[in-house]
Parts: structure tokens; C-alpha cells; sequence
């Protein structure tokens, strides 16, 4: 009986070390500025061999994967090798529309080497439409954040072009094609504004109207950090940093209320460099 | 005839005494969990995934019945000394190889019923509406195990039962890696070795002429021809197959 209690309690002892020592690793935050665990990314090829002809499942596996591994890194972090990543998943899956989309949505989220983000972007949606000719969506989603996102009004337009080409796109991209074209025209907020209002109302599915949802949130987003970083940006001027909160510009009587976005959160402040920042996630339920 | 149908369907009430059948229980356990987490961590359409889970989840569960069993398809009965029995009344050996291949493959194909099912149930309840064409999908996995089974079937009388497992699941994958030995054949400098590659591809079934997920998950046009000789493939292959185990089975002793 004594024997089996000392058993039992040295098994309740290691039990507790290992998970005592589980919850200590837990806390040890290891960062990954050279995206160590991507560097040894499998070639598609490999991967495609390996699945033995579930390539599509693997496709998803990395798709999820990757949505994980970029929400859970800083900001410095996150961002490498995206467009490497989302090549892999769209080369195992050339058909995977929710992976080029989201994909360039991660990738335009940085604000820095915005050129280079810019050419990923490109890169992905010019693929997505070798690989899905036919298909107006992913263009005219395109030509939006080429718009919105970038303000490259070439790229927008070729982006918009495709999708008007398509047959059977809606009316609405052919009309909207003619006023970006007329030279000196610009797209005004309210443009923009009704345009995504008419899509969204017009979807059929959640997920459709959960992006356009996002692209009026982009939109008010764009529109107020126009706005704000000016102003940011002359309070660190004239007094050496930039302010913690919104309240001290209101209270300095720079602003009348904190400002809100879209879905009503108060904007960020990000400090280097001293600038509005719109929650860079919408949630798609 | 009367002889295989009476060992096909003893096949299948063994494998249902096995409880081969609650694997598609497991199937559904898998795919109801993988899509309430997928549900959770995904952006975008869910019912791609589930599409492309479940089908790859059919994929291996018939893999796992076909390679399981055929350790224990016909060394159970010698093992048992009942192959003694039936082979005494009117039985020949092709009929009772037959009626193992037969019993083995209602298993599979009872199970592929059921866990189809599950998953255009799944594509439904998750918005993706109903979607006929996964049967033409999970159908063709169904071909696919034909002749996988009969693979199995082979092995269970060339070797002992561990290797025959060990043998078939080597078919499963190498019949998913084939296609690249055709493409070796155009990389290789002499004729001969050329030949030889290309008799060892005729020789390895190519598992990937019966992979039809992409075109159904995408909802991409599917060329009837495609899937006709696919058919034709599927069972000569098998017959031929077959056709070995029931030679070396006339030969094998039993004792």
C-alpha cells in the first residue's frame, strides 16, 4: 500500500513539474524577426507529391495556418515572406479565391516598403486572374484597393478594365470604368460610398456583403487618417512627442471627440511614425 | 455465382462484427469537429474546406479498411483452418478469392455511401447547398478502391499478412506518385531505360486518373470521356489484378 502511494505520488509530482514547466514556457516570449519557422517552407511541388492528390486540403491547411501565424506576430514581424506564402497556397490550389483575397489584404496592411507590398499585391491578383480568367470579382476587388488602398489610378483602372471585359459582369463596372477614365475625374468619397453601398446591398451571400462592409470601413478609415495624421503630426512637432491618447487632443481642444471609426472603435496611435491607425482586422461574421 | 455471393456477403458480416462500419462514425466525428475549429479560424467560404476534408477524409478512411483487411482476409481463414471447410463443398478457389474481393468491396462501398452522405449533409448545414456532384467525386474514390482492394486481395495471398498491408498502402501512395514516372520517361536519355519506366508505369496503377476533387470543389467543367475511361481503367485494372490473385491462389498451399 505504502509503495503504491509513493508511485502515485511521484507520478502526481512529475505530472505537475511537466505542466508547471509547460505554463512557465508559455509565458517566455520567443520572437521571430527572421520568420524562422518560414524559412524552411516546403516547395509546392514537394507538397503536392506528398498529398497524394489532396492537394486542394493541403492548400486549406496552409491557408489556416497562415491566418493564425500572421494575427499572432508584432507588427515587425508578421509580414515576412507573405506574398511567399500565399504564392505556395495558390500554387497547391490555383482555384482558391478566399487566398488571394485575404492574401493581398495582409499584404497591404503594412505601412512601410509600401512600393514592395504594392508589387506583391499586383503580383498575387495579376495570378489570381491568369488563374481565374473568367472571374469579375477578384479584378474588381482589385481595382479597389489598387484605388483605395495605393491611390494608383493606372492600376485601378487596368484592374477595373478586366473586370468590366468579363462577360457577364455586372452593368455597375462598366459605368463606374467610365468615370475613372474621364481624365481629371475624380472618385470622390461619396462615389465610393454609394458604389459599395450598391454592392453590398446587391450580394447574395454574407461574405460577400462582410467585404464590402469592409471596403466602406477602408473607406471612412482612408478618409479620417487623412485627416488626423496632419494633425498628429503638428502636435510632435510643436511639442517632441506624440500624444498617448486621443483625449489629450481633445482636452487640448484640437479635436472635439475621440475619434471613432466605422464600427465605432476609437483609432490607435501609432507613434513611429507618429500616425492614426484603423484596427487593421474586420471580423467576416 | 451462388458460391461468391455467399462468401461475399460472410465477408461483409465479418467486417460488420469487425466494426469496420464505425469508421464512418469516426468520419463524422472528424468532420463535425474540423468544421466547428475551421469555422472558427477560417476567413472566407467554409464549405471549401469542408469539401475538401471530407473527400480527402473518405479518401483515407477507405484506404485504412482496404489496408487493414487485407491482413486478415484470407490468413484468418487459413489460420482458423474454416478455408478448409469451404473448400471441401462444391467451392472453387477463384470463387471464394472472388467472394472475399466482392464482400470487402460492399464494406467499402456501404461505408463511402454513409460518409458521403455525412458530407453533402455537412456542404448543406454550412451554406453550401446541396451539391450532387461530390457523389461523382466520392464515386470515383469508390472506383479507386476497387482497385486498391484488389491489390489488397492480391497481397493477402502472395505474402504474410503484415507485408500485405505494408504492400498495398505502398500502392496507395505509389499510384498517387505514378504520373511522375511518365514524366521521368521524356527526361530519359536512352531507349531502354525509357521502355523500362514506362512498362514499371503501365505495371503502377495511376490512382490520380481518379481524383476528381479539384473539378468538383471548384465546380469546374468535367469532360464525360474523362470519366468514362477512368471507369474502364478503374476495373480492368482490377480484373487484371484479380486475375493474378486467382492464379497464385490455384497454386498456394494451404497447409
Amino acid at each position: 500500500m505504502k509503495r503504491v502511494l509513493l508511485t502515485l505520488f511521484v507520478l502526481v509530482v512529475l505530472l505537475a513539474g511537466t505542466i508547471g514547466a509547460e505554463r512557465v514556457l508559455q509565458q517566455i516570449e520567443r520572437p521571430d524577426p527572421l520568420g524562422r519557422k518560414l524559412l524552411y517552407l516546403p516547395s509546392p511541388e514537394i507538397l503536392q507529391l506528398v498529398s497524394l492528390g489532396n492537394s486542394g486540403l493541403v492548400a486549406d491547411l496552409f491557408y489556416l495556418w497562415s491566418i493564425q501565424y500572421y494575427s499572432k506576430y508584432q507588427p515587425h514581424e508578421r509580414f515576412l515572406y507573405l506574398d511567399t506564402v500565399y504564392d505556395l497556397i495558390t500554387d497547391l490550389d490555383p482555384l482558391y479565391h478566399d487566398a488571394y483575397r485575404v492574401g493581398a489584404l495582409i499584404i497591404q496592411l503594412p505601412t512601410t516598403d509600401e512600393e514592395i507590398h504594392k508589387k506583391a499585391v499586383i503580383r498575387l491578383f495579376d495570378k489570381a486572374l491568369r488563374n481565374m480568367p473568367s472571374n469579375h470579382e477578384i479584378a474588381e476587388a482589385a481595382a479597389w484597393d489598387m484605388y483605395i488602398r495605393y491611390r494608383d489610378r493606372i492600376e485601378a483602372l487596368r484592374y477595373l478594365k478586366s473586370a468590366a471585359d468579363i462577360p457577364g459582369s455586372p452593368h455597375r463596372l462598366k459605368r463606374f470604368l467610365t468615370v475613372w477614365s474621364e481624365d481629371g475625374q475624380e472618385w470622390s468619397f461619396e462615389n465610393a460610398l454609394s458604389y459599395w453601398q450598391e454592392v453590398r446591398d446587391e450580394a447574395e451571400t454574407d461574405y460577400d456583403r462582410a467585404v464590402c462592409e469592409k471596403q466602406i470601413y477602408r473607406l471612412f478609415a482612408s478618409r479620417d487618417e487623412e485627416l488626423l495624421n496632419p494633425m498628429l503630426q503638428d502636435w510632435q512637432a510643436r511639442h517632441g512627442d506624440c500624444p498617448d491618447s486621443w483625449q489629450i487632443l481633445v482636452d487640448a481642444g484640437w479635436l472635439q471627440e475621440i475619434p471613432v471609426d466605422y464600427f465605432g472603435r476609437t483609432y490607435r496611435i501609432l507613434t513611429e511614425p507618429c500616425s492614426a491607425m484603423a484596427e487593421d482586422s474586420v471580423r467576416f461574421d | 455465382m451462388r458460391a461468391i455471393r455467399i462468401i461475399a456477403a460472410n465477408t461483409f458480416r465479418e467486417a460488420l462484427r469487425d466494426k469496420v462500419l464505425y469508421l464512418f462514425l469516426g468520419f463524422a466525428v472528424l468532420l463535425l469537429a474540423s468544421s466547428k475549429i475551421f469555422g472558427i479560424l477560417t476567413v472566407g467560404d467554409q464549405d471549401k474546406i469542408i469539401k475538401d476534408l471530407g473527400l480527402a477524409g473518405i479518401q483515407f478512411f477507405l484506404m485504412l479498411i482496404a489496408v487493414m483487411m487485407s491482413v486478415i482476409l484470407v490468413s484468418r481463414e487459413i489460420d482458423s483452418k474454416t478455408i478448409y471447410y469451404i473448400l471441401a463443398k462444391p467451392v472453387r478457389r477463384w470463387q471464394f478469392l472472388l467472394g472475399k474481393y466482392v464482400g470487402l468491396m460492399s464494406t467499402v462501398l456501404v461505408n463511402l455511401l454513409l460518409m458521403t452522405v455525412i458530407l453533402v449533409l455537412f456542404v448543406w448545414l454550412y451554406g453550401g447547398g446541396f451539391d450532387p456532384w461530390l457523389f461523382l467525386a466520392t464515386g470515383m474514390i469508390g472506383v479507386e478502391m476497387a482497385v486498391l482492394v484488389a491489390f489488397a486481395i492480391l497481397f493477402s495471398v502472395l505474402t504474410k499478412p503484415i507485408l500485405g498491408s505494408i504492400f498495398t498502402l505502398a500502392v496507395f501512395v505509389a499510384g498517387h506518385l505514378s504520373q511522375d514516372l511518365w514524366l521521368l520517361t521524356r527526361h530519359l536519355p536512352g531507349s531502354v531505360g525509357r521502355t523500362l519506366v514506362s512498362v514499371l508505369y503501365y505495371l503502377v496503377p495511376n490512382l490520380e486518373r481518379f481524383n476528381f476533387k479539384t473539378e468538383v470543389v471548384h465546380q469546374l467543367p468535367i469532360p464525360a470521356a474523362a470519366i468514362g475511361w477512368a471507369l474502364v481503367y478503374g476495373l480492368v485494372f482490377s480484373g487484371f489484378v484479380l486475375v493474378l490473385a486467382c492464379l497464385r491462389f490455384e497454386r498456394k498451399d494451404l497447409q
